[in-house]
C-alpha cells in the first residue's frame, strides 16, 4: 500500500518534470538579452550566539546556517541552506556545559523561473504552510528567538517537504499583488545517522495572499491535507502590516489543524521617532509577542501537550546591518506549569560572493 | 476512476500553466520596455528626448527604492546594496522566496545595481 503510494507520488512529480520541461523550451528561445549584470555564486545566511533560560535551566546555542545560491543561465537557481547548531546544556553536578553539533539539510531545491508568474521547485523545500517558517524562520530575521508555540503545525516533522512546488507573483491591478504557492510533498522516511533529519509527510497544500505596496499590507492564507494517518486537513491565516507613517511592523499568524491551533502576533517598534539619544534609540527595536495554542484531538510529539499562553517582550538593537543583539523576557502560563524563558545573544547575516561580485 | 481524475487533474494544470506562460511572455515585454526606456530614449540623441530620458531614469530610480523597501520590508530589514553581480543573484533567491512579482524584481535590480 504504502509503495503503491509512493509510486503515484513520484508519477506526479515526475509529470511535473516533464511539464517544467515542457515550459523551458519556449522559455529558452525568449530569453531577453538584457544588460542585467551576470549573477554570481553566492553565499549568505546567518550566525548567531544565543543563550536561553527556560525554567531557570541555562542552555548555549551557538549556531551557524549558510544559504548557497547557484545561478545558472537566466531562469535557473539552486539554493540549499544546512545548519550546524550546539544545545549546550548542564549535566547534574556539572558546571560545564555538554552538548553535540547538530547538523541538517533545511533544504535543497533547483528552482526554474518559467515565466514572469511561475516559478517551478523541486526537491527538499521548506513547507510553505503560513509564513514564518519560509520567510521568518532565519535566527537574522526574527524578531524574537524563540519559535511560535504553533510551528510545527502543518510544515511536517522537518519542517520541510520532498516533492515540487509551483509558486509565482502576479501584479493583479496597480496597488494590488498576488502570490500563491502550490506544493506536493511526498513520504520519506530518510535519516541518515549524521543528519539531525530528511524525513518529510506526504502532503499536498496550497497557500495565497494579497500584498497591497502602498499600505504594506500583506494579508493571505494556507490549506493543506494530509495524504497519510488521519488524512487530516489544516488551514492558516497570516497577516503583515508595516505602515509608512510609523516605524512599525507588525505580524500574525493563526493556524488550526486536527493536531492542535492556536495564534501569535507580533508588534515590533523601531525607535526612531524617540526626540533623545537618537543615535541609540534609531538602532534600538522593542518586540512583543502574544502566542496562545490549544491542545487538538490527535496528540502530537512536536507541539505542547497541555494548552499554553505565553507573553513574551523584547529588545534589539542593530549595530550595523546585519549585526545586532538581541534579548527578551517571556512569561509561560499553562497546566504543566508557568516558568520564564529569557533570551540574550548576538546574530549576524553575512553575504559573499564566490567569485568578483563586481562586474569589472 | 482514480488515474482519470489524475489526468484530468494534470490537464487542468496544463492548460493553466500554457495560459499563464502565453500572459506571461506579453507581460515581460510590457516590463521590459518600461523598464528600459531609458536607454532607447537615450539613442535618440534629441535634448527633449535626452531631459525626458533623465525625468524617466530618476522616475525609476525613485519606483526602485519604493519597491524595495516595501517588498524587503515585509520579513527584514532592508538590506545595504550588494556588488552588482551578487545582487542579481539575491533578487532570483528572493523572488523564488518572496514570490515577488517580475515587475518588482526588475525595478528592485535596477536600483540596486546602479
Amino acid at each position: 500500500m504504502r509503495q503503491s503510494s509512493l509510486f503515484s507520488s513520484y508519477c506526479r512529480i515526475s509529470l511535473l518534470g516533464a511539464l517544467l520541461t515542457f515550459l523551458a523550451v519556449p522559455g529558452l528561445h525568449a530569453q531577453d538579452q538584457s544588460d542585467n549584470p551576470k549573477p554570481v555564486p553566492v553565499v549568505i545566511g546567518g550566525a548567531g550566539f544565543i543563550t536561553t533560560f527556560q525554567g531557570g535551566q541555562p542552555q548555549l546555542g551557538p549556531l551557524i546556517a549558510p544559504v548557497l545560491l547557484v545561478p545558472i543561465g537566466d531562469k535557473w537557481l539552486i539554493e540549499s541552506r544546512v545548519t550546524f547548531e550546539a544545545n549546550l546544556t548542564q549535566e547534574p553536578g556539572s558546571s560545564a556545559f555538554h552538548g553535540q553539533v547538530l547538523k541538517s539539510i533545511d533544504y535543497a531545491q533547483v528552482d526554474y523561473i518559467a515565466n514572469p508568474y511561475m516559478t517551478f521547485t523541486v526537491g527538499r523545500f521548506l513547507t510553505p504552510f503560513g509564513i514564518f517558517n519560509e520567510r521568518l524562520y532565519p535566527i537574522w530575521i526574527r524578531n524574537l528567538q524563540t519559535d511560535p508555540l504553533i510551528l510545527p503545525i502543518g510544515i511536517g516533522p522537518s519542517q520541510a517537504s520532498t516533492g515540487a512546488m509551483v509558486r509565482g507573483g502576479i501584479k493583479a491591478t496597480s496597488k494590488i499583488n498576488i502570490n500563491y504557492t502550490a506544493y506536493f510533498s511526498a513520504l520519506s522516511t530518510y535519516m541518515p545517522s549524521n543528519v539531525t533529519a530528511l524525513d518529510s509527510d506526504r502532503l499536498a497544500g496550497i497557500r495565497a495572499g494579497i500584498f497591497i505596496p502602498d499600505q504594506r499590507l500583506e494579508i493571505g492564507g494556507s490549506f493543506e491535507h494530509l495524504l497519510q494517518d488521519e488524512r487530516s486537513n489544516s488551514f492558516g491565516f497570516h497577516g503583515g502590516w508595516q505602515p509608512q507613517a510609523l516605524p512599525l511592523e507588525l505580524r500574525g499568524e493563526y493556524m488550526r489543524s486536527a493536531r492542535g491551533s492556536g495564534y501569535w502576533i507580533e508588534p515590533a517598534y523601531r525607535l526612531n521617532q524617540v526626540p533623545f539619544w537618537q543615535y541609540a534609540m534609531r538602532r534600538t527595536q522593542l518586540v512583543a509577542r502574544m502566542q496562545q495554542y490549544w491542545v487538538g484531538a490527535i496528540p502530537s510529539n512536536v507541539l505542547p501537550s497541555v494548552n499554553t499562553r505565553e507573553f513574551e517582550f523584547g529588545v534589539n538593537y542593530y549595530f550595523r546591518d546585519g549585526l545586532r543583539a538581541v534579548s527578551s523576557y517571556g512569561r509561560q502560563f499553562s497546566d504543566a506549569g508557568n516558568m520564564n524563558i529569557w533570551t540574550i545573544g548576538l546574530t549576524y547575516r553575512f553575504a559573499f560572493p564566490l567569485g568578483h561580485g563586481d562586474e569589472n | 476512476m482514480k488515474i482519470k481524475r489524475n489526468v484530468l487533474a494534470c490537464l487542468s494544470v496544463m492548460i493553466l500553466a500554457g495560459v499563464l506562460c502565453a500572459a506571461g511572455q506579453e507581460q515581460t515585454k510590457v516590463v521590459d520596455t518600461s523598464v528600459s526606456s531609458t536607454s532607447t530614449d537615450t539613442a535618440a540623441g534629441s535634448t527633449i528626448s535626452s531631459s525626458k530620458s533623465v525625468h524617466e531614469a530618476a522616475a525609476a530610480r525613485y519606483e526602485g527604492e519604493k519597491r524595495y523597501h516595501a517588498n524587503c520590508g515585509r520579513c527584514h530589514m532592508a538590506p545595504h546594496k550588494f556588488p552588482s553581480r551578487m545582487m542579481v543573484t539575491i533578487e532570483r533567491h528572493m523572488r523564488v522566496r518572496a514570490t515577488l512579482t517580475d515587475e518588482d524584481m526588475k525595478y528592485i535590480v535596477r536600483f540596486m545595481t546602479e
